[in-house]
């Protein structure tokens, strides 16, 4: 047993070509291997020294091995890369996660950097172009909201990933985050985990109804003035018309559930005017006015204001994303805890459910100068293991649909499992270089057609000001 | 010596604008880290926006060349642009006069002599001294459309027959920011004001007391036209101030609903923060940047007028 003749690996490094120590680690191995038979040769002076410790040895090996080799990687001079993405945590965070990645092999080291949370997602944005217009390489790997995906690729900041990334690789993902992914045939960007839009719904009031949970709109109007004309609930159905992004996000999973779009997949052709989206424009303004099971205060309120009343007990349906559902089991802020369900959105009669989708996607930065070891990065950041742990660890939705499948998951985030049938809807917002400009046109119009009720009007300068932002 | 002697005297017979002249560096070199730092901060700044004003830089696409004035032909154009200014200066105007006015009342109050007036003056305060954002949520929920407690008290004195969405209807979005912006300002306009009327000697309402004025001839005849130009420099920054209006419409609306609370602010900061359109969002704030030169400007030349009626 030699082992124990370099308990202190930086002194071993300082005079131990590498080659020497690599045939050291070998023999490490084989010895242990070899039931602590010892070696002959250039160790017999050590053996003959250490007996006495070979016991201890047989431990120490197997713990300092690993610590080795990453001393040997230092001596290797790994490439550096720089990863920058917005921050997320749960049990653990993304630093801990790169951290593993790091120690988990010696070729690339990551350096992490921190942008702001999601929720400031304006700051994120400008962080990230501030960045990538110096076309400097820094940061290699990146990650972005997939809004985002077109206008970084269209700038040529985000380098095309279809040669390390197959055709038949991309298939074990959801389709729609893939779409998501892809600026005119090219893959620029590549999953790391999704969100959607989806209705959550009382069980308990259902049941009492006598209800399934709505498949279509017609089936939620007709469930939900039942039960705010019998008192049982204090509102119908809430959702979010604050002129803000989450309209959008809103408008595109009504548009879509008529089989209508925003603007069509040649990313010129605007069809916010056409038929079936005026349809579906009316729908959400008759869900307030005509209907009236969607309170007027829907149009002051995002995410929070609308998840309120739910979790409070007053209100039927609920549009929102994957996170009311932790709010909801929680006793100490809901009062609804195990009396809620959640399905697909409805979709207009004979037509299909749609979700909007959400959530942040790995980039690669196109004047990277380790592209190499930036792709490494990244398919092990979206691969099925690290898809699992951000899972379990930090709660975030894998888009990978066998990752979905994992006893693993049933076990800690048993939600999420509900979800497959409404990730696999999921449509992403227009697809266009110039989204951030669509957007706040999208978000003032739709905004002006649900207040004033002149849906068509509005529709129409929409679709107008669209076209002269998508045409130049 | 005697010459030198002779010299000194000649240069005291000298006008003494002359001595101006004379060219001595060291003053100036000590002005120049100010200058450079101004100009750094200051100049340099508003120079760089008026260039890029004058392109069509885009962060986020290749675009970036010289476009001369076609982004204020857009500006003038844009029905947006009009729809923000238009509230822009509704918001200016009814904030800076409700504070001019509730202001003076309060300073009018807070000068004369009573019990606890310091206590007063103190808590008078606390409004402005409190963040604008603190501000904006907790008008938020004051004006909350289902649980807000300004709907449920109007609903209890019967003023209203169903909760108003405040915040959700554009006829009445603004005007909660404005009641808002009323609520949190109206300290700073009472403080120039005290101010103001402090300096005016008492001795002469006591003259016109015993002239036989009454308290209204005692203000409108004395100390009003005395607090004149304190009032006009308090509303020029006012005015200056609330025309810049951001933090309150942010966080409350984000400029809905329909537009209706948009204001110039807004609008450039989603244009060069959210669209990245710097080139745009640069001609924006230039007309905003002329917008405020104006109504200073506009204040100026009437307190001008003012001080020259005081000096006669």
């Amino acid at each position: 047993m030699h082992k124990p003749a370099y308990p202190h690996r930086k002194a071993h490094q300082s005079f131990t070509p590498e080659s020497a120590l690599d045939q050291d680690l070998r023999r490490d191995k084989e010895d242990i291997r070899a039931n602590q038979k010892p070696p002959d040769g250039i160790h017999r002076r050590d053996f003959i020294k250490r007996t006495g410790l070979a016991l201890a040895g047989v431990t120490a090996a197997s713990t300092l091995l690993p610590s080795i080799r990453r001393g040997m990687a230092a001596g290797a001079n790994p490439t550096e890369i720089t990863f920058a993405s917005a921050k997320f945590f749960g049990k653990e965070t993304i630093a801990e996660v790169v951290q593993a990645y790091n120690s988990s092999q010696d070729k690339v080291r990551v350096t992490y950097k921190e942008l702001p949370p999601p929720s400031s997602s304006t700051e994120v944005h400008q962080a990230l172009v501030q960045q990538l217009a110096r076309r400097n390489g820094d940061p290699d790997v990146f990650t972005q909201d997939v809004i985002w995906i077109a206008e970084f690729a269209a700038a040529k900041w985000a380098l095309p990933l279809d040669e390390y990334f197959k055709a038949g690789t991309m298939k074990e993902y959801f389709p729609g985050v893939v779409d998501a992914c892809t600026w005119q045939g090219k893959l620029t960007a590549l999953p790391w985990f999704v969100d959607s839009g989806m209705l959550y719904y009382r069980k308990d009031l259902l049941e009492g109804l006598g209800a399934k949970a709505p498949e279509t709109w017609d089936q939620l109007i007709d469930s939900a003035k039942k039960l705010t004309s019998s008192d049982k609930a204090k509102f119908g159905f809430l959702w979010q018309a604050k002129q803000a992004e989450v309209l959008v996000c809103d408008l595109v999973s009504f548009i879509g559930s008529n089989d209508g779009s925003i603007l069509k997949s040649d990313g010129k052709t605007v069809s916010i005017a056409d038929d079936a989206a005026i349809e579906a424009v009316q729908l959400m303004h008759d869900f307030i006015k005509k209907y009236q099971i969607s309170p007027e205060d829907v149009l002051s309120w995002d995410e929070e204001p609308s998840r309120r009343p739910f979790t409070a007990g007053q209100a039927a349906f609920l549009r929102n994303w994957s996170y009311v559902w932790k709010v909801a089991q929680n006793p100490a802020e809901s009062e609804v805890v195990d009396k809620v369900g959640v399905v697909p959105l409805p979709h207009f009669p004979g037509k299909k459910s749609a979700a909007c989708l959400g959530g942040y996607q790995y980039g690669v930065n196109a004047s990277t100068k380790n592209r190499e070891a930036a792709v490494e990065f990244v398919r092990w950041m979206s691969s099925p293991e690290t898809q699992l742990r951000f899972a379990t660890q930090l709660g975030l939705c894998p888009t990978r649909a066998a990752v979905l499948d994992q006893p693993q998951i049933a076990q800690e985030q048993p939600f999420m499992q509900q979800l497959k049938g409404v990730f696999i809807g999921a449509i992403p917002r227009p697809v266009t270089p110039k989204y951030p400009q669509v957007t706040l046109v999208l978000q003032s119009e739709i905004s002006r057609a649900l207040t004033t009720g002149d849906v068509k009007g509005a529709l129409q300068t929409a679709k107008e000001k669209i076209q002269a932002i998508v045409k130049a | 010596m005697a010459i030198a002697k002779t010299l000194t005297r000649e240069a005291n017979l000298r006008p003494p604008e002359i001595r101006f002249r004379i060219w001595r560096p060291g003053p100036v070199l000590l002005l120049v880290p100010a200058l450079a730092a101004i100009a750094a901060v200051s100049i340099y700044p508003v120079i760089l926006g008026l260039w890029l004003s004058l392109r069509d830089t885009t962060l986020a696409s290749p675009e970036d060349t010289f476009v001369g004035l076609a982004n204020y032909q857009r500006i003038l154009s844009d029905s947006q642009f009009w729809n923000a200014w238009a509230h822009t200066m509704e918001f200016t105007t009814a904030s800076t006069l409700l504070e001019t006015l509730i202001g003076l009342v309060i300073a009018l109050i807070l000068t004369e002599r009573f019990l606890g007036r310091g206590i007063v003056r103190a808590a008078m305060l606390v409004p402005w001294a409190i963040p604008t954002v603190v501000t904006s949520k907790m008008f938020g929920w004051l004006f909350d459309g289902q649980n807000g407690v300004v709907n449920y008290l109007l609903r209890s004195f019967g003023l209203i027959q169903h909760h108003v969405n405040w915040y959700g209807s554009p006829d009445t979005a603004l005007w909660t920011i404005v009641i808002a912006d009323v609520w949190k300002t109206t300290p700073f306009m009472a403080l120039l004001l005290l101010a103001g009327l402090q300096t005016i000697p008492h001795s002469l309402s006591e003259a016109a007391l015993i002239d036989g004025a009454g308290p209204w001839q005692r203000f409108w005849c004395v100390r009003l036209p005395l607090l004149a130009p304190t009032l006009l420099i308090a509303a020029m920054f006012r005015a200056l101030d609330a025309f810049r209006i951001f933090d309150l419409v942010y966080v409350l609306t984000g400029g809905g609903p329909a537009d209706s609370t948009e204001v110039l602010s807004t609008m450039t900061y989603k244009n060069l923060f959210s669209a990245l359109q710097f080139g745009y969002g640069s001609a924006l704030s230039t007309v905003m940047f002329v917008t405020e030169i104006l109504i200073a400007l506009g204040f100026g030349i009437f307190l001008l007028q003012k001080f020259k009626e005081i000096g006669q």
